[in-house]
Formats: structure tokens, C-alpha cells, sequence
């Protein structure tokens, strides 16, 4: 790979002039947005409502179940809870084939898409990419605690770490970096894009694991982590552009030296 | 040799079919003034490879089962190398049926299961076994409906050695799968039926009745046979069953037409799209992932259906007509791109 690339792909979050987080807003009143969401679009677009993950029935009994979540676990117990709370039966959990799994999926979506809409309500800082994926982060980070998940998390990290749930795990943190970067406004199309994901998803694993050992009020100890190791990324990416920078002075003083004495290159 | 053997059930099949479309249309003299037109062609169903009437397919299921009933253990054993012990095992465990007395609620009735086709009693046993020792649960009830009374005998006699059917949690009962009667509306949670769905003769007859009988956030579960995806292994399963099953048949239960019926239905049976499909007509929601669960690449497979719960919101809103998505102005400055 060029030094040059090398030092695009590594330089995380790197000063590059910040994409406009506004969305575009169409100067005509936008078209009448279709209320049934039951069309299985696959692209996103920023003027149509992203359709529901789950189908109503499946919504209801997961949300029931979350609920019975700070009691009784990332269990199937919460799960059969939750679907007689929805109205359900016990064994109506033969729904979710992925048992338990499925109810840490869903909250690992429901908090994921949550994020756009704190980014609709709240806003997000001015100023760089970096700044605005530091409060994402927090933000995320928050929701575990505010949803009463952080003291069950570690049942939900050790479910994904089986061997069968991790490929829809790690799909699940890849949806989450790549939502994070793209609210946070960043633009690349470059092999950076996926050095800033890659990046972005362990940053927050590892945040997400110290979170579970976490006993500092609301968690501050977290996001004090999680920033310090952005910051580390930040720092690591600058390292390896200086390095790459220097790698490729160096060799290009050797090319011209060797030409210089009249080697043909 | 075993060319022949394959090639056997489709003469056969096309001979049925030579038969059937003679007597559509009668030969009539001179003398008729009009074609005998009053006489319907009777409803057929598939046997096996052959068309019959609707009606005489049940009869002729039932001589089948009447006369493995005796062997039916021994020989399933043969038959899928004891693999089929492992499916029932994952069909029951991923069901998991049972509700822990901890978290049941008060007086509530308790858990009613409707084994279908389940004469030899082989699904109930471990059904109530796992609500025993995985939820505690000594009080969860099954009713086990056969058509068949030689395969209940054979369930009977198992149960025996069972304590459930003196504790009265257990309980056979002869009836079609098709006509459930003695079985009231909205009263079962869960509705299972192994290896039996494919001698049905109107599958979607027996769905409507499961989905009359289920309460609402009931379980369909179904295990029956099915069709393997990979090529290579499809070869060596159809040759196996084709080739070895009837054989099998011959020499230790000695009846060869039975045997080569079992692997012609299993041919016949639908494929699992096309199973969910007919359960998902039948009102039921599909779980994740399409609703079905490949065992051993396909031979076996498990379909699962949940009877929806009628919500009221639900029904009050209104439905709306799909709206396009962008009209056009008539007025062409008001044209915005």
C-alpha cells in the first residue's frame, strides 16, 4: 500500500473539513411521505421513515420483555414475562428462535436507532467529527444506564460472545459504528471508511465491557474511558500518518540518492 | 437394478394417471343421448406416488400404521441410523414447553398441549419429561390424537411405564387431525404433530383446526420430513431412502408397501417454502427467519407458526389505500426538482 494511503486509511477521524450534519432540506414541501411502512425498501433515504425493525407483535413482546430485563435478565424467563405482559403466552417466545439473543438484539437496535432521534431532538455539538463521535458515544453509552440494561449487560456481552450469536453481534456493532460516523457527519468513501469503523466498533466494545465493571455514579467513569480511548485512536492514527509521512520522505530521499548516482529507477 | 426400482413408483404414477383420465371420460354407445355428465370426478389427494380419491386415502394410511405400529420404534431406528431420536430431542427442546410454577400466574389452568399423529406416545413423553425437568412444571397436560387405534395401543402400552398416565396428565384419543370435535375452540397452547403431517389428506383442513383449537399466542410446531438443499446429499439420501428403506421394510417388519409408501409421501410432501407458506395462509405468524429449522441438512425440518393475538387498536385503524408517492403539479412553475 502507498505511504500515502496508508496514512488516509490510518488517520482516524483525521481533520478533514466536517460534512454538514443539516440534511439537505428539499426547497419544495417535501412529498407526502407514505405512511405504510410495510414496503421493504433497502436503501435509506433521508426523507422516508425507516421502516420498523421487527413486525408489531414481535415489537410488543420484546419491548414487554425489556422491561422485566433490570429483574430477571437477558433471560428466557424475561422473555416469557414479557410476551404475558404483551398479552401473549409463555410459549409464544417460540417467536424469537434465537431465544434470549434476540432480546439483546433488539435493544441493541432499538438504542441504536434511538440515537438518530436524540441527534433530531437534541442536536449535537459544532465543531469536527471527532467531537460530535465522542458525544454519540456518550450518548449510547448513556442509554445502557438510563434503560436499566447496565447491570445485566454483562449476561448480554457474554450471549454474544458465543460462537453462535457473535457473526449477529458483530454485525450489530458494525450497524452501530456505521451509525455513529454517519450521524457524526463524516463523508468518506476512501479504505479510511473502514479503518474508521473498525476503529470506532472496538473503541466501544471495549467501553461497552468496562461499563459492566463500572460502579461509579451514572457511569462516568465509562465515558471518561471511552473518551480518553478515542483519544488514543485519535493520537495512534496521527502516529502512523507521521510515520507513513516519514517512511515515505525517507524512501523517496533513498530513490533520488541511488538516481542521483546514476542508478536507473 | 436400481434404476428399475427408481423408475418403478413413476410408471406407476403415470400408469394411475393413464387410469384416471380414461374414466373422466366414458366411453358411451350411440344410443346415449348425452354424455354422462352427472358423475364429478372424485377429490384426489396423493398416496405416495399414486392419485387416489380423498376418501380412500385415509383408509389406506391406516392399514399402513396399523401394520408398522408393532415395529414402528425398531424400525424408525433403522431407518434414519437413530437420528431420528436427536430430532425429536431438538424439536422438544427448542419448543421448550413448560411454564415454571414460579412465574406462573395464579390460577391459571395449566399448560395443554395436543399431540397430533402422536400415537406411540413418542413426543409426549418427552414433551411432559422436559416441562418436568427443565421448568419444574408437574402439572403441564397432553392429549395425544391418533386416527389410527393400533398406534395408540403401541402408546398405551408405552405409557404404562410412565407415571403421567396415572397422574392423569396424559391422555390418547382417537380422532382425525381434520375434525378435532371433542377439542374446544381456543383451549390448547401448544399443538405439535411429528412425522404425521404429510399422511394428512387436507393439510390445510388439519392447519384451519390447529388454528381453531390453539389460543391466541398458541404454538404450531411441526416435525416432519422435508427437502435437503445440497445437491450431493440430496443423491445419497433419495438413494438410501429409495433403495434401502422398503428393503429395510421387507426384511425386518416384512411388509415392503408400507416402507415404499413412507418414502414416496416424503417425496411428496411440500418443500419448507412452500410448507410456511400454507402455514402462514393459515393465519398464523411466521417466526424469525421464515419460520423453519433445517435438521440434518434439510431431511428433517421444523415449522413453527404462532396464532396471532387480535389486537383491538389494531382492528380499529383505519386501513389506508396506498398513497403515490409523488403526484406531479398540474402547474408546471410548481414543478420543485
Amino acid at each position: 500500500m502507498p505511504p500515502r494511503l496508508l496514512r488516509l486509511s490510518l488517520h482516524f477521524l483525521s481533520a478533514r473539513p466536517a460534512a454538514r450534519l443539516t440534511r439537505t432540506t428539499p426547497h419544495y414541501p417535501p412529498r407526502p411521505i407514505p405512511t405504510s411502512t410495510s414496503s421493504p425498501r433497502a436503501y435509506h433515504a433521508y426523507d422516508r421513515p425507516t421502516p420498523p425493525p421487527y413486525p408489531p407483535t414481535e415489537t410488543a413482546i420484546l419491548t414487554a420483555a425489556l422491561g422485566r430485563v433490570p429483574a430477571h435478565g437477558f433471560s428466557k424467563t424475561a422473555l416469557a414475562l414479557g410476551a404475558r405482559d404483551a398479552g401473549y403466552l409463555p410459549v409464544s417466545t417460540n417467536l424469537f428462535p434465537a431465544g434470549e439473543m434476540e432480546l439483546v438484539k433488539f435493544w441493541c437496535t432499538k438504542a441504536r436507532l434511538g440515537l438518530g432521534g436524540t441527534v433530531e431532538k437534541e442536536g449535537l455539538p459544532e465543531g469536527g467529527v471527532r467531537g460530535r463521535v465522542k458525544e454519540l458515544v456518550r450518548r449510547r453509552l448513556r442509554m445502557n444506564v438510563e434503560g436499566g440494561v447496565v447491570g445485566r449487560w454483562g449476561e448480554a456481552i457474554a450471549l454474544m460472545a458465543h460462537p453462535t450469536y457473535a457473526p449477529t453481534a458483530l454485525a450489530e456493532l458494525s450497524r452501530l459504528a456505521d451509525e455513529i460516523l454517519f450521524l457524526a457527519g463524516d463523508a468518506s468513501l476512501d479504505s479510511a471508511w473502514y479503518a474508521k469503523r473498525a476503529a470506532l466498533a472496538g473503541v466501544y466494545a471495549a467501553a461497552e465491557t468496562f461499563q459492566t465493571q463500572d460502579t461509579s455514579p451514572g457511569c462516568v467513569d465509562t465515558e471518561r474511558f471511552a473518551r480518553e480511548r478515542l483519544g488514543d485512536v485519535e493520537s495512534l492514527g496521527k502516529a502512523f500518518g507521521d510515520v507513513g509521512e516519514w517512511v515515505e520522505f525517507t524512501v523517496h530521499g533513498v530513490l533520488n540518492g541511488l538516481r542521483s548516482k546514476g542508478v536507473r529507477l | 437394478m436400481a434404476t428399475s426400482r427408481i423408475a418403478r413408483p413413476l410408471a406407476r404414477r403415470l400408469n394411475a394417471r393413464h387410469v384416471l383420465s380414461t374414466q373422466a371420460t366414458p366411453l358411451r354407445a350411440f344410443s346415449y343421448a348425452l354424455p354422462a355428465r352427472s358423475e364429478q370426478p372424485p377429490r384426489t389427494t396423493h398416496f405416495g406416488f399414486e392419485t387416489v380419491p380423498e376418501d380412500v386415502k385415509q383408509s389406506r394410511v391406516a392399514s399402513v400404521f396399523s401394520s408398522v405400529a408393532t415395529s414402528y420404534d425398531t424400525m424408525n431406528d433403522l431407518m434414519s441410523l437413530g437420528i431420528h431420536r436427536l430430532w425429536k430431542d431438538h424439536f422438544v427442546r427448542a419448543l421448550d414447553p413448560g411454564i415454571n410454577p414460579l412465574i406462573a400466574t395464579p390460577g391459571a389452568p395449566p399448560l395443554s398441549i395436543l399431540d397430533v399423529a402422536g400415537g406411540t406416545g413418542d413426543i409426549a413423553f418427552r414433551l411432559l419429561e422436559h416441562a418436568g425437568r427443565v421448568h419444574g412444571d408437574n402439572t403441564a397436560r397432553v392429549m395425544v390424537a391418533d386416527i389410527n387405534p393400533d398406534m395408540l395401543a403401541e402408546g398405551r402400552r408405552r405409557a404404562a411405564g410412565t407415571p403421567y398416565l396415572s397422574q392423569g396428565r396424559l391422555e390418547f384419543v382417537e380422532a382425525n387431525a381434520e375434525v378435532l370435535s371433542m377439542v374446544p375452540d381456543a383451549s390448547v397452547d401448544i399443538y405439535t404433530v411429528a412425522f404425521g403431517i404429510r399422511n394428512f389428506t387436507n393439510i390445510r383442513k388439519a392447519l384451519a383446526e390447529a388454528h381453531r383449537i390453539l389460543k391466541p399466542g398458541g404454538v404450531f410446531a411441526c416435525l416432519e420430513f422435508s427437502k435437503v438443499g445440497n445437491p450431493v446429499l440430496d443423491a445419497v439420501y433419495k438413494r438410501w431412502s429409495f433403495g434401502a428403506i422398503p428393503l429395510i421394510g421387507q426384511v425386518v417388519a416384512g411388509d415392503r408397501k408400507s416402507y415404499q409408501y413412507l418414502v414416496e409421501s416424503i417425496e411428496r410432501f411440500p418443500s419448507q417454502t412452500e410448507f410456511a407458506g400454507m402455514i402462514k395462509e393459515g393465519g398464523f405468524l411466521l417466526p424469525e427467519g421464515g419460520g423453519w429449522e433445517d435438521l440434518s441438512m434439510g431431511i428433517a425440518c421444523v415449522h413453527k407458526g404462532i396464532k396471532p393475538v387480535e389486537e383491538k387498536v389494531r382492528a380499529e385503524e383505519p386501513v389506508k389505500a396506498e398513497k403515490p408517492i409523488y403526484i406531479r403539479p398540474s402547474n408546471p412553475a410548481q414543478i420543485p426538482y
